[in-house]
Formats: structure tokens, C-alpha cells, sequence
């Protein structure tokens, strides 16, 4: 039993290692619904790890069971094992042991500094900035402030109490309407809280930095909160053509402060933001609803099968 | 009852305007109109300093003066934001990323292909 269930769990992983994200980072569906991709890339980083940890401690724990529950629970209470343990069982313990703190102590690592940085930035912007400098007649639950500086930026920080920050430039650039979908957009990342959807892939492509389907499912996951972010910044605009309205704030805020910046995340040709662009201008049909639900459905089933793999033969 | 933010950029405003380094004493009398206690005035700096915005000298009393100008601090904070360098990518949440002057270039002819208007005359309302 425990040898095929290692062999299955460890053939999960590397299809989630390689095939499965370089699938859905080539896939053209998921700008038609970032929700459902989003989801189908946080079962994708879940089930993989899962896979590869659980596959290792099966092939390590197998002298002691013939299940993982057993096993593990005959190795923790320190009772002899009841075949002899070879040294690649030793192996597959200690790598289990190494990935598991690894992916944990960097998720938490990314966590703390990336906190550091937000209070940083937020102690910085509450000392440059008076507040109620713009929020005018946007009343929300977040605090909006206008940083006086030329080039057209728009950010939230995000938090306890979240900062939606506007350059000078951006007011100065755009009109009314421009604007409103720019908070919209930033709203939406705060409401939504895509910054815990990004923070483990941002970890684990610093962990993992030998696996392109870290940086893939980092890039992917990346770019599909800004597209829904546009989504849901679009139901709550008005005007006659509020697509165009976000993608000219879109372009006026990409091209204001290109040629500065050494360090652009984004450079290529047709990157991130055309798609953002273009999806805007010349929007795809929506996913049909039996598409959506079948992404869904399989997001679900990967989570399950390493799940059941670990625990059915304990109930066998 | 100001709230400590509100007292910090205050001092810090001061700060920014002095000449030179200033004690906290001679804080606490520019402050005369706020009615600020000696304690308050200490207190506050302290915060400042533990931030990384103020730095003291080993005179007595002491005298403090702010790191860096305002418009260094702004650069500092400005300079990550459009950055946006490794985790930092986690830490806000900008509205778009910087693209070169190519792709901006190419940007605005997707946007010229809707109607004849340009980025600035948006055809909207």
C-alpha cells in the first residue's frame, strides 16, 4: 500500500512542479475569469506542497505503518519499527522535515518583512502627508492621501487601517471620472485583500528559486488581481463607457513614469499591462458558467486528492 | 486632544524649518500656542527618533534635528514605490507598474484604435 501511495503523491508533485502551472500560465481563459484562475493557483501552491512534503514522509514513515496516520503515530510515540529502516528512509525524513520548515519559516519571513515595510512606508506617508488633503467627498473605511510628487502614482497599502495614496501627478493627469476608477481599482485590492492571495507566492518564489513554476504561478497570480481588481472597479463605475474611462487612467499611469524607472517589474512587449489594456478595450466573452464551475471543481479536486492519498489507506 | 500623528508631524514640520539642531525645550516655547508639556514634547521625539526621522546630538540638553529633509524622505518613499524591487512587490499595491517608453508608446495606439481620441481627450462624457 505505502510504496504506490508515495509513488502517486510524488507524481501529484511533479505535475504540479512543472506541467499543470506552465498550463495555466499559457492558458487564455483565465483573463476571462481571474477569480476562478486565482483559485486554481492557490489549490495549485497548496496541493503541491502537500504532495511532495506527504510523498517524502510516507516513503520515510513506511518501515513504521501501513498508513501514514499509523505510521506517523507509531514513530512519534517511538515504538519500534516493524520492518528495518534503510538509509533512504532517513533521507525522505529529514527532506520532509527541511521543505516543511523551509516553505513555513519563509511564508512567515516574507510576513514579518513585509509588514516592516508597509508600517515603514505608512510612518513616511503619515509624516509627509496631512491627511483629509483629498479624501473630500470619497468617505470610506480607508484613508485617502495625496502625495505631492509629479509622477502619475496610485498604491494602497494594506492592513489594519488601509492608505489609499494619490500622487499629484495622477490627480493632475486625469479628470474626474479617471479617477474614480483608479480608487475603485485600489479598493477593490483592499476589499478583496489580494495581498494575502500574492504573499505566499512572493515567499515561495524566494524559497523555490530553482523552480520556474514558482516565478510562473508568482507572475500569474500577479497580474490576475489586477484584472479583477479592474473587474470589480468596473461594477462600480458609472459614465457612458467606463472600460475606457479605467484603461486611459491605465495608460496615462503606465506612460507618465516609464523611462525613470531602472527597475520596471514590467518590461516586455505586450506585457501585463497591454493584456490589462486589452481586455478593457475588446473584453472576451465571460467564462460560461459550466467553464467556471468545472475550474472550480478541479481547484477543489487537487486540494482532495493528495488529501485522500494521505488519509484513505488509514481507513482501508 | 491632537492625536500623536498629528503631534509628530508638527514637530517634524519645526524640525524641517529650524536652522540648525533645537533642544527640546526650545520646541516646547515655539509650541508655546499648543500648550505642550516638556514630557509630551520628549516623548514625541523619541517616537521620531525610534522611526528613524530624528537624530540627537551629546550636548545638554540634548538638540535634535531630522535625518534627512522632507523632500528625502519623499524621494526614499517615492524611489520603492516605483521600484518595487523583490518583496517589496507584497507591500502595496500599485495601481499599474512602470512599462519603457516603447510599450507606452504602444499602450496609447491601443487606446487610439477605439475612437479618434488620444489620452488626453478621452471621449468620455
Amino acid at each position: 500500500m505505502l510504496p504506490a501511495t508515495a509513488l502517486a503523491l510524488g507524481v501529484l508533485a511533479a505535475l504540479l512542479a512543472w506541467p499543470v502551472p506552465a498550463a495555466l500560465a499559457r492558458a487564455r481563459w483565465p483573463r476571462r475569469d481571474p477569480l476562478a484562475a486565482l483559485v486554481c493557483w492557490q489549490a495549485i501552491g497548496l496541493a503541491g506542497g502537500l504532495a511532495i512534503i506527504g510523498a517524502l514522509l510516507v516513503h520515510g514513515l513506511a518501515p513504521w505503518g501501513h498508513s501514514l496516520p499509523e505510521a506517523w503515530w507509531h514513530w512519534v510515540t517511538r515504538q519500534p519499527s516493524a520492518e528495518p529502516v534503510r538509509g533512504d528512509h532517513w533521507v525522505a525524513q529529514t527532506l520532509a522535515a527541511v521543505l516543511t520548515l523551509e516553505l513555513l519559516g519563509v511564508l512567515a519571513l516574507s510576513g514579518v518583512r513585509t509588514a516592516r515595510t508597509r508600517r515603514r512606508h505608512r510612518a513616511l506617508l503619515e509624516l509627509l502627508v496631512r491627511p483629509g488633503a483629498s479624501s473630500g467627498e470619497r468617505a470610506s473605511a480607508e484613508e485617502t492621501l495625496l502625495l505631492d510628487h509629479p509622477a502619475p502614482v496610485a498604491f494602497c497599502i494594506p492592513g489594519a487601517r488601509p492608505l489609499l495614496v494619490l500622487s499629484s501627478g495622477m490627480v493632475a493627469e486625469l479628470d474626474g471620472a479617471q479617477l474614480d476608477a483608479v480608487v475603485a481599482h485600489e479598493r477593490a485590492h483592499l476589499r478583496e485583500h489580494h495581498h494575502l492571495l500574492l504573499l505566499p507566492f512572493v515567499a515561495w518564489r524566494a524559497a523555490l528559486p530553482v523552480l520556474p513554476a514558482a516565478d510562473r504561478a508568482h507572475d500569474g497570480v500577479r497580474d490576475l488581481v489586477e484584472m479583477r481588481a479592474d473587474d470589480v472597479a468596473l461594477r462600480s463605475l458609472s459614465g457612458p463607457d467606463p472600460r475606457r474611462t479605467l484603461a486611459v487612467a491605465i495608460v496615462a499611469a503606465a506612460g507618465g513614469a516609464g523611462g525613470q524607472v531602472p527597475e520596471g517589474a514590467l518590461a516586455v512587449t505586450g506585457g501585463p499591462v497591454a493584456v490589462r489594456v486589452r481586455r478593457l478595450l475588446a473584453p472576451a466573452d465571460p467564462l460560461p458558467t459550466r467553464a467556471r464551475w468545472a475550474a472550480l471543481a478541479s481547484a477543489v479536486a487537487l486540494l482532495l486528492v493528495p488529501t485522500l492519498l494521505l488519509l484513505l489507506p488509514a481507513l482501508l | 486632544m491632537a492625536s500623536l500623528g498629528e503631534l509628530e508631524r508638527t514637530l517634524m514640520d519645526r524640525l524641517w524649518a529650524a536652522a540648525g539642531p533645537i533642544s527640546a525645550p526650545e520646541l516646547q516655547a515655539e509650541l508655546a500656542d499648543r500648550g505642550l508639556a516638556l514630557t509630551t514634547v520628549h516623548t514625541v521625539l523619541s517616537r521620531l527618533e525610534q522611526k528613524g526621522f530624528v537624530v540627537h546630538d551629546d550636548r545638554r540638553p540634548r538638540r535634535f534635528a531630522p535625518r534627512a529633509t522632507r523632500e528625502a524622505h519623499a524621494a526614499e518613499l517615492m524611489h520603492e514605490v516605483l521600484g518595487q524591487a523583490g518583496d517589496r512587490q507584497a507591500a502595496l499595491a500599485r495601481f499599474v507598474g512602470s512599462v519603457d517608453a516603447e510599450d507606452a508608446a504602444m499602450l496609447r495606439e491601443l487606446l487610439g484604435g477605439g475612437t479618434a481620441a488620444g489620452p488626453d481627450a478621452t471621449g468620455v462624457r
